[in-house]
């Protein structure tokens, strides 16, 4: 049996010209590459556009990766940048959190089917929904932090910020997404109702 | 000072310092407020980390490698002609500069003058290159080659900076 190479030796590999090595270590990030990347784009497209511009910079710019970080956190500082570039260039609204009429007002109207499957949805399918109504900067904290295996340090590293701003940024976004989970789970119970 | 959330939140992510840490596991304990609370943050925290991950598409890791591979088909290409041609022309130009050099000097007559205390630079220039055979180089159909190359040269190269030019808008 194979073991897993870690990233500092695909990169090792990669520097010395095994290309192959580079498509595993993409193979290996590319979900939750996409994923950040769809906090900021919303849209399948522009998400898989961003992410593939992340790689290419990566690769590019790969013997310039010094190790004294996870390759993952070097990465994830890439797609923020990247993702901010994308943002300012297609000007995709990022009014307040608080501003109720900037919402992403998901159209729901029960039919027979979804009545009867309603229960079956799981609280995850009204988080990810949650998740998608956040400010990008939000819903990225929380994802990097979740998911992404990411210290508050390395947050902040990959975000350019200084940890205890990153600290208060989570704690707001930890509040926000809490407050938007119990709004729509509301209104899926009075749509049923 | 921090309120009670963000006070348990630091508790369940294991940032606060030990004294606080000691202290809010008591209040945890005396309080049924702070009980509740964290009960309530602590399954929160369980939801969040169940978020789902956005898949790609199925062409996503195969696309950048494309992409990766055209960009270092072109660039090692794009420098080795680029070094040829700097390096060729100046072997060219040093080895003509050389070349006149040396056959200047050779024809220099090095003799010094006899008591006038002038110094005459006797060169004579070789037979070849009289004026009237030098003539002959630029006249007819020499010059006619000459010019139409360095015309085929010119609509090459201009031909080449467009091409760039257009890469370059639609990228």
């Amino acid at each position: 049996m194979q073991n897993k190479l870690s990233d500092i030796e695909l990169i090792e590999q990669t520097l010395a010209g095994n290309q192959s090595a580079y498509a595993d270590l993409v193979k290996r990030h590319q979900r939750f590459v996409f994923t950040l990347a769809m906090r900021f784009a919303k849209g399948r497209e522009d998400a898989e556009e961003i992410a593939q511009d992340c790689f290419i910079k990566a690769y590019r710019s790969l013997s310039s990766f010094q190790q004294q970080s996870k390759f993952s956190t070097w990465l994830y500082s890439i797609v923020y940048t990247t993702a901010m570039t994308f943002l300012r260039k297609k000007r995709i609204d990022t009014s307040s959190i608080d501003d109720d009429e900037s919402y992403i007002q998901i159209e729901h109207k029960p039919s027979a089917y979804d009545i009867n499957n309603i229960e079956n949805k799981s609280r995850s399918f009204y988080l990810n929904q949650a998740i998608a109504q956040l400010l990008p900067d939000d819903a990225t904290i929380i994802t990097l932090f979740y998911k992404g295996e990411q210290s508050l340090e390395e947050i902040a590293q990959a975000l350019g910020m200084e940890a205890n701003t990153v600290k208060v940024k989570l704690f707001r976004a930890r509040q926000r997404l809490k407050e938007r989970l119990e709004r729509n789970l509301k209104h899926e119970v009075k749509e049923l109702i | 000072m921090n309120s009670i959330e963000e006070q348990l939140w630091n508790y369940i992510d294991g940032s606060c310092t030990p004294a606080e840490q000691q202290a809010i596991t008591a209040l945890i304990a005396q309080d049924e407020a702070y009980r509740i609370k964290y009960n309530e943050l602590l399954k929160l925290n369980q939801e969040f980390s169940t978020m789902e991950m956005d898949e790609p598409s199925m062409a996503f890791t195969y696309n950048v490698m494309e992409t990766i591979r055209t960009a270092n088909a072109l660039k090692p290409l794009k420098a080795a002609i680029n070094k040829r041609i700097i390096w060729g022309i100046a072997a060219f130009f040093i080895i003509t500069i050389a070349i006149l050099v040396i056959f200047a000097l050779s024809t220099l007559n090095w003799s010094m003058p006899s008591g006038n205390g002038r110094f005459d630079v006797n060169i004579k220039m070789p037979e070849q290159l009289d004026s009237n055979h030098v003539k002959s180089f630029f006249s007819g159909g020499v010059l006619k080659g000459f010019l139409f190359f360095d015309l085929v040269m010119g609509l090459f190269l201009l031909d080449a900076y467009l091409r760039r030019k257009q890469n370059a808008k639609q990228h």
